[in-house]
């Protein structure tokens, strides 16, 4: 060994569990982001997605945290390294190297390990995607619309994060060189933070903050609309969130200046609660990141289990397995020609029902919104004619629903969901119902509402009631609503598919609008406006979104489109293919933020015996056993792995049952939401098992590091 | 060789500034064998540390040969560091991945390539310090008088004009103490070097030629050796100690 590049080959081959770190964390990272980025701009996932919609919104802001969590674990795998590698720096400049000299080698070295493993994780990115794609679709739903393809445009994406990394990577190590300081490497000194007084009250008042901070958070939109008729400016809502953050700040604190023993523990901890307090300011900080991204994480994790469990409970839970409905002025297929066209496909209908619907206007009060300068102001107006609905008669419904159902002359009766109420769609206590056409009206007096969930929104009248009413509607303001059952349901999906294409092939562009289009709204909005959000091309230039024929498989029509059919088979492997999407970019995003947050952990409790390895030393000298130190290590360990995961945990729970109870219309949980909550208990345990092996394998490291024998052997 | 004249050095902690060397003047000679004790806080090893350029002083001088430290930039220094001084150090502070004779040959790395000569007196420094045997092993399985006779045999690589060691026993046992001190008298004797080390040691700094006690950051006093018996000269040394621990 001759020359100062061969000294610097040899420490490597020496280190290279550091080496490894490293590069394994920017590999990893640039993987899991090229892999994202290219299921995030793959054409495939993006007709799921509709554009402008929320769920391409939360993507967006799920790409954001997943490449904020790869930051956040790189830099923290990067600053591990060049600490570790301080000492080395101090040698060399002790025995009069210039910092030029080692900065040139250092940056050879960063060099080829950042551009290395970024273009490893890169040029893996893709194939990863494709492979958890494809196991998606062997386990899940395997259609034609789930083959995955790619858009070149996501390496932008890839060279945009990794040349984040390289660059992330060359300051910290220019830093780690300007900053290493002989002294402190000649005397093995140690810096510490001046340490403040933590009143005990801090952990109690914590908790009060952060409960509080996140019922406030939580309640403030919620009061700001209902309560005060106000949607504040958007941001307004999140600084009732911030007790909940200086709560946090003030429990992490305490849990590891003063820890949770009480004074029986006082003696007991005091080494491992004492070494903790001298990098305080880090540890907390430390912790404090890792307990958001783990609320993060789990957020992401909760969100498929949560929709998955209720949506598929809410589809077995249909009486019937095909309904639909369409204008009485379209030619859709009916009766007869539903029969053939299952004969085609060896369907058998069991059970078939068709009944007329009619559109009448009802009243109600109106939300009028005013900008101002502070948010929206909205106040409620009472109008005789509101909007429209559709309307059957009580003959009808108990035809349709073989349920008997009888109503007086002057009764109107609303159908509900039997899960979910009205869902916040309607209003279930009309008083007066009118023909918008011919000015006809009645007045009426609702009833309770009844559940159905297949004819959930519509209005049920006396069958002589609506036969008056509906004198003078022309067909745009009827409809018509088929009901039946097959045979094995479960296969009729190419029959399904056969009728929904017929159904759409056979609409007109009269009736290609979205759900919430309303005549009688529109009249008004366009009389008091000059136009109506719903229109096709209003919509389009507001929002992007469009009912196009077209597009039938992407995710804006089968969500949007007024007339959609319900057909149980094809709801189901719609949903399972949407939700596949969901699943696979929520795993992604729970990864990468998991991922952060056991690399934080393991870097900090690899910081921490470093930094007290003389501690450790003294403390053997003054005869200290190794049960005694292995016990102290592993507090500080524990401390550092489960004080954010059990926060973390508790405080989604928490977040979690707030949503699930304050949803609905009443105060409770439902089946399906409990169905998801419990599925989630599913992921909670998985990941634990997960963390609970990571906090082994560190504590391992750690003991190592330490010379502290580990387990029985400790004794 | 080297001169110290009317040294000042403080530090500031909070608002405080703690003045730490008053004034320290000194002279080392030319192949002598050096020793700097004192009291706690008496200032010997920011003494050490201004000498080996790793603190700015606030005043005075420091000049080895012809050379004012004060006045050098910061690779001038780094040169300095490699080829004029060599230093060996309390923790040892060897690279746990080069092996003993790696360790050895790194001054010798750094000032830029190693030559047959650089490699061949490596070998010969082994052989002096009697560590030949474990000149392939690593640190970590090394004894720390090994480790101690490395870093001597290390900081004599370069040729330098003046050896600066910091507590060199601190971490030793009485064995290992007498290894690390007959490789210093070999180093001076055999090799003509130059030695200034800092220690708590009386028997340690018993085998100088000379011993300069400092106390809140003056020179209290300088004892020679003068041809004493080595047990009559750390007999003067505790007096001397004895004598301050009084005033």
């Amino acid at each position: 060994m001759k020359t100062f590049t061969q000294v610097y080959a040899s420490l490597r081959r020496r280190s290279r569990g550091q080496y490894a770190l490293l590069g394994g964390c920017s590999f990893f990272s640039v993987l899991l982001i090229t892999a994202y980025a290219c299921m995030m701009r793959s054409p495939t996932i993006l007709t799921v997605l509709p554009e402008g919609g929320d769920s391409r919104k939360q993507i967006m802001m799920i790409f954001v945290l997943a490449v904020i969590g790869c930051a956040v674990f790189t830099t923290y795998a990067a600053g591990l390294f060049f600490r570790q590698k301080s000492r080395e720096t101090g040698i060399f400049l002790a025995l009069g190297a210039s910092r030029k000299q080692i900065q040139s080698e250092l940056f050879r070295e960063m060099g080829l390990l950042s551009v290395g493993t970024c273009a490893a994780g890169a040029v893996l990115g893709m194939p990863l995607a494709w492979v958890i794609w494809q196991c998606f679709r062997m386990s899940v739903v395997n259609t034609r619309e789930m083959r995955l393809t790619f858009d070149p445009q996501a390496y932008l994406l890839t060279l945009l994060f990794s040349v984040f990394v390289i660059l992330m990577i060359f300051v910290l190590g220019w830093r780690s060189i300007r900053r290493t300081n002989i002294i402190d490497v000649v005397q093995e000194s140690h810096k510490s933070e001046p340490i403040k007084a933590v009143p005990r009250w801090y952990g109690g008042l914590g908790i009060v903050l952060t409960a509080a901070g996140l019922f406030t958070g939580y309640m403030s939109s919620t009061v700001f609309i209902q309560v005060l008729h106000w949607y504040p400016p958007e941001g307004l809502t999140g600084i009732f969130y911030i007790p909940a953050l200086v709560g946090l700040y003030m429990l992490l604190l305490h849990t590891v200046v003063n820890g949770w023993g009480g004074k029986r523990r006082q003696y007991k901890d005091l080494i491992s609660t004492s070494m903790m307090k001298f990098q305080g300011r880090q540890t907390v900080r430390n912790l404090l990141v890792m307990t958001l991204l783990i609320v993060a994480a789990y957020f992401g994790s909760f969100y498929s289990p949560m929709m998955g469990a209720g949506a598929m409970v809410g589809y077995d839970a249909r009486p019937v397995d095909y309904v639909y409905h369409f204008r009485a002025d379209q030619d859709i297929p009916q009766g007869e020609e539903v029969e053939q066209l299952a004969a085609q496909y060896d369907v058998e209908i069991t059970r078939y029902a068709q009944a007329p619907l009619l559109r009448l206007g009802i009243d109600g009060y109106d939300a009028i919104e005013t900008e101002t300068a502070l948010g929206v102001k909205v106040r409620e107006e009472y109008l005789e004619l509101k909007n429209s609905e559709l309307f059957l008669s009580a003959g009808d419904y108990s035809r349709l629903t073989g349920e008997s159902l009888t109503l007086q002359p002057g009764q109107v009766v609303c159908i509900i969901d039997p899960i979910n109420g009205t869902g916040g769609r309607m209003d279930p206590y009309p008083h007066i119902i009118t023909n918008a056409l011919t000015g006809a009206r009645l007045s009426v007096e609702p009833l309770e509402p009844i559940a159905y969930q297949s004819l959930f929104g519509y209005y049920v009248m006396n069958d002589q009631d609506l036969a008056a009413l509906s004198e003078g509607l022309p067909p745009e303001w009827r409809e018509e609503v088929v009901l039946f059952d097959v045979a094995g349901c479960e296969s009729s999906y190419p029959f399904a598919k056969a009728l929904f294409n017929e159904i759409v092939d056979r609409s007109g562009p009269e009736v290609a609008i979205v759900d919430s289009w309303d005549p009688i709204v529109r009249e008004r909005d366009i009389a008091e406006t000059g136009s109506y959000f719903a229109d096709p091309e209003t919509l389009l230039e507001l929002n992007g979104i469009t009912i196009d024929y077209n597009q039938r498989e992407g995710s804006t029509f089968t969500i949007y489109w007024k007339y959609m059919p319900q057909f149980r088979v094809m709801d189901k492997a719609d949903f399972l293919f949407s939700m596949a999407v969901f699943i696979m970019v929520f795993v992604f995003v729970a990864i990468v933020c998991f991922a952060a947050v056991f690399i934080i952990a393991y870097t900090r409790s690899m910081t921490i015996a470093l930094t007290n390895r003389q501690v450790y030393d003294d403390l053997r000298h003054l005869g200290a056993p190794n049960a005694y130190l292995y016990r102290s290590a592993r507090g500080q360990v524990k401390r550092v792995f489960f004080t954010p995961a059990l926060i973390g945990t508790l405080l989604i729970l928490a977040f979690y049952l707030l949503i699930l109870l304050f949803n609905g219309e009443t105060v409770a949980i439902t089946v399906t939401e409990a169905a998801g909550l419990f599925a989630s208990f599913g992921i909670i345990a998985g990941v634990s098992a997960l963390l609970y092996g990571v906090y082994r394998l560190s504590l391992k490291k750690v003991c190592r590091v330490l010379g502290i024998r580990q387990g029985r052997k400790a004794s | 060789m080297l001169h110290v004249e009317n040294l000042h050095k403080s530090y500031q902690v909070g608002k405080t500034t703690y003045e730490v060397l008053k004034g320290v003047s000194l002279e080392v000679a030319e192949g002598e064998f050096v020793a700097v004790m004192g009291p706690s806080g008496s200032g010997k090893t920011t003494l050490l540390n201004c000498i080996s350029c790793y603190i700015p002083t606030d005043s005075g001088s420091i000049r080895l040969g012809k050379l004012d430290l004060a006045r050098l930039d910061e690779d001038a220094l780094a040169k300095v560091r490699n080829q004029k001084l060599g230093f060996v150090f309390q923790d040892f502070l060897l690279l746990d991945g080069l092996t003993v004779r790696q360790n050895i040959l790194l001054p010798a790395i750094i000032s830029g390539s190693v030559s047959q000569q650089a490699e061949t007196r490596a070998d010969q420094l082994c052989e002096a310090f009697g560590i030949s045997g474990i000149r392939e092993k690593y640190p970590a399985e090394i004894s720390g008088g090994e480790k101690q006779r490395t870093a001597v045999a290390r900081a004599l690589i370069n040729h330098p004009l003046l050896i600066l060691a910091d507590e060199p026993t601190g971490n030793l046992d009485s064995k290992s103490t007498r290894a690390v001190i007959a490789s210093f008298e070999q180093a001076k004797s055999a090799l003509g070097a130059t030695i200034f080390m800092v220690t708590h040691d009386s028997f340690a700094a018993s085998f100088c030629d000379r011993v300069v006690i400092l106390r809140d950051g003056v020179v209290w006093r300088v004892l020679a050796r003068e041809g004493f018996a080595r047990e009559d000269f750390q007999d003067q040394l505790l007096d001397a100690i004895r004598e301050m621990g009084k005033e």
